[in-house]
C-alpha cells in the first residue's frame, strides 16, 4: 500500500504519465473478475494454465514415443529433456532422502517443469497495448507462487511429522538447545514465504525489466530487449531449479535427524562428509551446495 | 497515483485473492497427472534401457572372456603341435642318424669281412700253390735235372737236398 505508493513514486516514468491519471507501467495489475464475492485474476489463470498445458503437452508427447518403440531403447529428444530432469531430480532426491520417494520426486520435477515454463512465458511478447497482456509469467503473481509454496510445505510437514512421528517432529524444534525454540519455528514459517517471494520477485522484476526497456524508441530497444531476454530465460531456469531444489533439501531437512537440523551450510557439509565417508558419488552434492547459497541471482 | 490511492488493496501485489486457490487446484491437478501418467513411463523406461545396457555389457564381458579362453587354447594347441613337430622332426633326424651309423657300421663290417675272407683265401691259395710247388717242382727239376745231368737222382735223400739247395737259392734270389 504505501510501499508500493512510494515504489511507484520513486519510478521516473510515474512523475511523467502522473496528468494522464495513470502511471506508464502499472505494478502488480491484473485483469480481474469478481466471482461469489471472491476476486480472480484472469490472467494470472490463463496463462498458468496455458503453462500447465504446455507442460502437459511435452509430457504426454515424451510418453507418447516412449510408448511407440520399446525394443531398440533409443529415446526421443523430448524424452531425453524429461529423462534429463527426471534422472537429476532422482538422483537429487536419493542423496538427501536415501531413496527415491514416490511423491518427492514427482513433486519436485513438477515444481521445476511447471515454474519453468511459467517463467519463460514472460518472454513471449503478448501484451497488445498497455491494458491487455495476454500471458503475463503467473510466476509474476504472488497467488501462483504462495500455492506453490503451500503444496510444497504443507508436504514437507506431512513428510517429517509421518518420518518422525508428531512428537518427534515437534520435539525436533527445540533441538540442539530448546532455547533455539523460536528461531527454529520462525525458520519453519519463513521457508514457505521465502520460496514463494524469491520466486515472485525475481520473475516480477523481470517483467518491470521488459517493460521499461519497452519505453525505449523502438529503433534502439532492441538491444538491451534481446540481452535482457537472454539473461531473463537463464533466471527462469535458475529460479525453477532452486525452487525444485530448496523443496527437496526442505524435506530432507524434515526428515533428517536432530543433529543434522543446522544450518544448510553446516547441513551440507555433513551431509557430505557422511557421503564422503560411505561413496565417492557425491556430485549431487556439489551442485546442490553450489546452488543453495544463493536466493538471490545476479539482479 | 490517483487510482492507486483510491484502491490501494486492489494492486497490493503481495497479497493474495482467491486466485491462489485456483493456482493451488490448477498445480495439484498438475502434480497429479505428472506423477500420475507422466514420470512412472520415464522412470521405467530409464530402468529399462540402464537394465539393457548393463545387459549388454555383461553380455559383452562374457563372450570377450569366451573369446580369450578360446584364443588361450588356440594358442596352446598351436603350441603343442608346433612342440609336437619339433619332437617329431628331432626323432626323425635321430633316427636317420642311427640308420645312417647302423648302415655305415653294417657296410665295415661286411667290408671287414669280404677283405678277411679274402686274405684267407689268398692265404690259403698261396699255401696250397706253395705246397703243390713243392711237391711237383721236386719231380720236376729232379727229372730235368736227371735228364741234364744224367744221371739218376731217385735216391731219396739225395734228390730231397738237391731240391731244397735249390729252392733255398731261388728263395734267396727272389
Amino acid at each position: 500500500m504505501t510501499g508500493l505508493l512510494s515504489l511507484t513514486g520513486l519510478l521516473p516514468f510515474a512523475a511523467d504519465s502522473g496528468e494522464e491519471d495513470k502511471p506508464a507501467i502499472e505494478i502488480g495489475h491484473h485483469v480481474t473478475r469478481e466471482f461469489a464475492g471472491m476476486t480472480f485474476n484472469i490472467d494470472t489463470i490463463i496463462s498458468t494454465l496455458v503453462a500447465g498445458a504446455l507442460v502437459l503437452i511435452l509430457g504426454f508427447w515424451a510418453t507418447r514415443s516412449l510408448s511407440k518403440d520399446t525394443a531398440d531403447h533409443v529415446p526421443t529428444k523430448v524424452q531425453i529433456l524429461w529423462e534429463a530432469v527426471v534422472g537429476q531430480v532422482n538422483k537429487q532426491v536419493e542423496d538427501n532422502l536415501g531413496k527415491v520417494h514416490p511423491f518427492v520426486a514427482p513433486l519436485a520435477i513438477s515444481l521445476f517443469f511447471f515454474i519453468l515454463f511459467a517463467n519463460w512465458l514472460e518472454l513471449v511478447p503478448t501484451a497488445l497495448n498497455e491494458d491487455t497482456h495476454l500471458l503475463p509469467a503467473p510466476t509474476a503473481d504472488t497467488n501462483l507462487t504462495y500455492a506453490l509454496a503451500a503444496v510444497t510445505m504443507l508436504s514437507v510437514w506431512t513428510y517429517g511429522i509421518r518420518q518422525k512421528g508428531v512428537k518427534g517432529y515437534f520435539k525436533h524444534f527445540a533441538e540442539p538447545f530448546p532455547v533455539l525454540l523460536p528461531l527454529n519455528i520462525l525458520e519453519e514459517l519463513i521457508k514457505p514465504i521465502t520460496l514463494a517471494l524469491r520466486l515472485f520477485g525475481n520473475i516480477f522484476a523481470g517483467g518491470i525489466m521488459l517493460a521499461l526497456i519497452g519505453m525505449i524508441p523502438l529503433y534502439a530497444m532492441w538491444a538491451p530487449n534481446i540481452l535482457w531476454k537472454a539473461f531473463d530465460m537463464i533466471i527462469g531456469v535458475i529460479q525453477a531449479f532452486i525452487f525444485a531444489l530448496l523443496t527437496v533439501l526442505y524435506f530432507a531437512m524434515a526428515g533428517a535427524g536432530h543433529e543434522e537440523h543446522e544450518t544448510h551450510e553446516e547441513y551440507e557439509d555433513e551431509q557430505r562428509s557422511k557421503k564422503l565417508a560411505d561413496q565417492d558419488d557425491n556430485v549431487g552434492h556439489d551442485d546442490a551446495a553450489s546452488a543453495e547459497p544463493s536466493p538471490v541471482p545476479a539482479h | 497515483m490517483a487510482s492507486v490511492a483510491i484502491t490501494p488493496m486492489e494492486s497490493n501485489f503481495l497479497v493474495p485473492n482467491a486466485t491462489f486457490f485456483v493456482e493451488l487446484a490448477a498445480f495439484v491437478v498438475l502434480l497429479f497427472l505428472l506423477a500420475k501418467f507422466i514420470i512412472p513411463p520415464i522412470n521405467r523406461a530409464m530402468t529399462a534401457r540402464q537394465d539393457a545396457i548393463r545387459e549388454q555389457f555383461a553380455e559383452l564381458d562374457e563372450a570377450k572372456s569366451e573369446a580369450s579362453a578360446a584364443e588361450e587354447e588356440f594358442k596352446a594347441q598351436i603350441a603343442d603341435a608346433r612342440h609336437e613337430a619339433a619332437r617329431i622332426r628331432e626323432e626323425a633326424r635321430e633316427q636317420g642318424a642311427a640308420i645312417i651309423a647302423e648302415m655305415r657300421e653294417q657296410a665295415q663290417v661286411e667290408a671287414a669281412r669280404i677283405v678277411e675272407h679274402a686274405h684267407t683265401q689268398i692265404e690259403a691259395d698261396r699255401k696250397s700253390a706253395a705246397a703243390s710247388l713243392r711237391g711237383e717242382v721236386g719231380t720236376l727239376a729232379t727229372t730235368l735235372a736227371g735228364r741234364i745231368v744224367g744221371e739218376s737222382l731217385d735216391d731219396e735223400s739225395r734228390q730231397s737236398r738237391v731240391v731244397d739247395r735249390f729252392l733255398t737259392e731261388l728263395e734267396g734270389a727272389s
